[in-house]
């Protein structure tokens, strides 16, 4: 970590040159009531949460979470202040939720995070989300960088209580996930890069003939018509 | 046993018991057996229905409605409960008057010798008093004489203190007239001395606070001011009132356009900010360019590959112009430039693989779908490692479609060339290189065909000619 606490006029108290990720998990979990609830038509009981990655209390830096609901909910915007920042309600579609993360140093601004609803299972894939039981999952991982915050902030970003003794888990191999998807992408990134290379290469060689067949087509012109005027 | 006989309906010998129940209502229990009759339930009818219709008591329900039942009937209100206390027609005498008049009124027998009750509504204020000597002493007054401020103290004696009506009835021909606020500051000022000099306070203008004494005193400048402000309010014409609402939704009007000025000077900012920071990376890039083709042996294997690559580049692109300025095939090559980490602040890491705004749409979609072919999620978990190396390949993939399209056009421009030379060289042909030909599918066939009519007909125009 670096420490060079420069205090200039215009640094507004930030720590120069220090990053600070806190990676966190999103999304939510929903389970089936097993059919259609009669008087409002409901079908799930859905939970939307955001939640630290590592095994930790976030209450130390964020000030609250907002979840902003689909407008067909009685009063769409919620405000979470203490963890578990997470919301559960019943419902039967799904839609977008904005997820906006407000932090205690009124410096940083809130973060603003997306996330589709899940209900329902999508049709089997690789990369279908894992369920437990009957309960349909769909997290996602996120970073959160805090390029040079405050030293408030970095107070509050670096005294972190865990939350639980119990080991801190999460129902997606977010680890392995990352590990197969870094992978993946160098293996397509040496590809794409010999392909490059190779296409840079016929490329090369296109240029040189199309100016080589230039030269011929010149060479032709300029004959023939030193060949007619001197016929004429 | 009467429980019993009372679930097997049989009639009880009236003379078994005698209970509270029996004694109350003995003949009513007897006529309740001799009405009960076993009503069947009619075969369909719901059981909920028939409780409804047929009661415990076995009743067959009435047929004209009827208000005789005990339940809701409202018990009627409980007159006459005590004995009728006598009223008297009785003098009285208020003494809150002092002329001793008797009045008479009704009033009960038992009230006859208390006091008339409104009497202790009479409330008297007290006004201070003082001798002779007191006012020579303390309250002389230069605008005040003793004869104006005895008159004062009269008044408000009788007037319990309204100063508007001791205003009203102010003796203006012995004296010289006076506001409101000048009796009132006369008034409490003697208040304030007599309550300092005499050691019985009077009660409403003295208040004791911690053992304190307090008098309470009358700001005449203030009071006249508050006034005149209400008097200037209240008289505005209509023009005036009009005006100040015209003059305040312009301030309002100024104010939201001086709002509406700020917000487009920072959009403006951010804009020049933005521009200033997409031209810096350019001429960034090319210093490294130059900068690897003057020392491109003395390099690291993994960086002399991408020097490999800026320098091929920049060959290609020197060896490019003199055809460009010839030929319309214009080739721009250079991947995604995401932009750098922009200042201090909270980020989210997956907003560093957004595609910057200057990748068009057809180039966004082309690279989705490459990586779809690669089996790659178009947004992957967002590490710090996937997202540069996935920035990366999308930037590789946008450099391999440019060239890949390059080449292509190369190719049509080789073709036409071989089809201009053979027009003017009939029986030759040019071949062009096999590993440049493979790129084009079958779908391209069609039209390198019509490209070479086009640039072929001038070559055979000139060649007839």
């Amino acid at each position: 970590m670096s420490t060079q606490t420069d205090f200039g006029p215009d640094s507004g108290g930030r720590v120069k040159g220090l990053v600070i990720v806190k990676p966190i998990v999103y999304g939510n979990i929903a389970r089936y009531f097993g059919k259609k609830r009669e008087e409002d038509g409901h079908t799930h009981q859905w939970t939307v949460y955001v939640k630290p990655y590592a095994n930790e209390d976030m209450s130390s830096y964020i000030k609250k979470v907002h979840f902003k609901l689909h407008e067909s909910y009685v009063n769409p915007n919620r405000i979470v202040t203490k963890p578990p920042y997470e919301l559960t309600e019943t419902g039967w579609g799904e839609f977008e939720i904005v997820i906006k993360i407000y932090f205690h140093d009124p410096n940083e601004r809130p973060v603003t995070l997306y996330h589709i609803l899940k209900l329902f299972q999508s049709p089997v894939n690789e990369s279908a989300p894992p369920t437990i039981g009957r309960a349909l999952v769909s997290e996602s991982y996120e970073e959160i960088v805090f390029q040079e915050p405050t030293q408030l902030m970095q107070h509050m970003l670096s005294n972190v209580k865990p939350i639980t003794n119990a080991p801190w888990t999460h129902d997606t191999n977010f680890e392995e996930k990352k590990e197969k998807t870094l992978e993946r992408i160098i293996a397509a990134q040496v590809k794409v890069r010999n392909e490059i290379s190779d296409l840079k290469e016929k490329l090369h060689l296109a240029k040189e003939t199309i100016s080589k067949f230039k030269e011929e087509i010149a060479k032709i012109q300029n004959n023939p018509s030193s060949n007619i005027l001197s016929a004429v | 046993m009467a429980d019993i006989l009372d679930i097997l309906d049989i009639e009880q010998p009236g003379t078994t018991e005698v209970t509270r129940d029996s004694i109350l209502h003995g003949d009513k229990m007897k006529k309740k057996y001799v009405t009960a009759k076993a009503v069947r339930r009619p075969e369909g009818m719901h059981r909920e229905v028939f409780a409804l219709l047929y009661n415990d008591n076995k009743d067959l329900p009435p047929l004209l409605p009827t208000d005789t039942g005990k339940a809701y009937k409202q018990t009627k209100a409980k007159l006459g409960m005590r004995k009728a206390r006598k009223w008297v027609w009785a003098p009285f005498t208020n003494p809150a008057r002092k002329d001793n008049a008797v009045f008479y009124h009704w009033k009960r027998k038992s009230d006859e010798t208390k006091e008339y009750p409104f009497a202790q509504f009479n409330k008297q204020v007290s006004i201070p008093s003082y001798s002779e000597s007191e006012y020579n002493q303390y309250l002389k007054s230069e605008d005040w004489s003793q004869a104006e401020t005895d008159h004062l103290m009269d008044l408000c004696q009788r007037f319990d203190l309204r100063f508007i009506v001791i205003h009203d009835r102010w003796d203006r021909a012995a004296f010289r007239d006076r506001s409101v606020e000048d009796l009132k500051e006369r008034y409490y000022n003697i208040c304030g001395i007599l309550s300092k000099v005499k050691t019985n306070p009077w009660s409403n203008t003295v208040t004791m606070v911690n053992g304190e004494k307090r008098v309470y005193h009358y700001d005449a400048e203030h009071e006249r001011k508050r006034k005149e402000q209400l008097r200037r309010l209240f008289d505005r014409t209509q023009e005036q009132i009009d005006e100040e609402q015209m003059l305040l939704a312009e301030l309002k009007k100024i104010e939201a356009r001086k709002r509406e000025r700020e917000r487009k000077t920072q959009d403006l900012q951010k804009l020049i900010s933005r521009a200033d920071s997409g031209n810096g990376l350019p001429t960034c890039q090319s210093a490294v360019q130059t900068e690897g083709i003057s020392t491109p042996s003395a390099v690291s294997s993994s960086i002399a590959r991408r020097h490999d690559r800026k320098l091929h580049k920049k060959k290609l692109a020197s060896q490019q112009r003199p055809i460009r300025a010839v030929e319309t095939v214009t080739v721009e090559w250079s991947g995604i430039k995401f932009p750098e980490t922009r200042g201090a602040g909270v980020w989210l890491r997956s907003q560093r693989m957004k595609l910057p705004p200057g990748v068009g749409q057809r180039k966004t979609k082309a690279i989705e779908q490459e990586l779809r072919l690669m089996n790659i999620d178009i947004a992957p978990t967002p590490s710090e490692a996937i997202c540069k190396h996935f920035n990366e390949l999308r930037s590789d993939l946008a450099l391999a479609l440019d060239l890949k399209n390059a080449l292509t056009s190369c190719e049509f421009e080789l073709q036409a060339l071989r089809h201009q030379y053979e027009a003017l060289n009939p029986g030759k042909t040019l071949t062009i290189p096999p590993s440049i030909c493979n790129t084009s599918g079958d779908g391209d066939v069609k039209p390198l065909s019509e490209i070479i009519d086009v640039v072929g007909s001038p070559g055979a125009l000139n060649n007839t000619i």
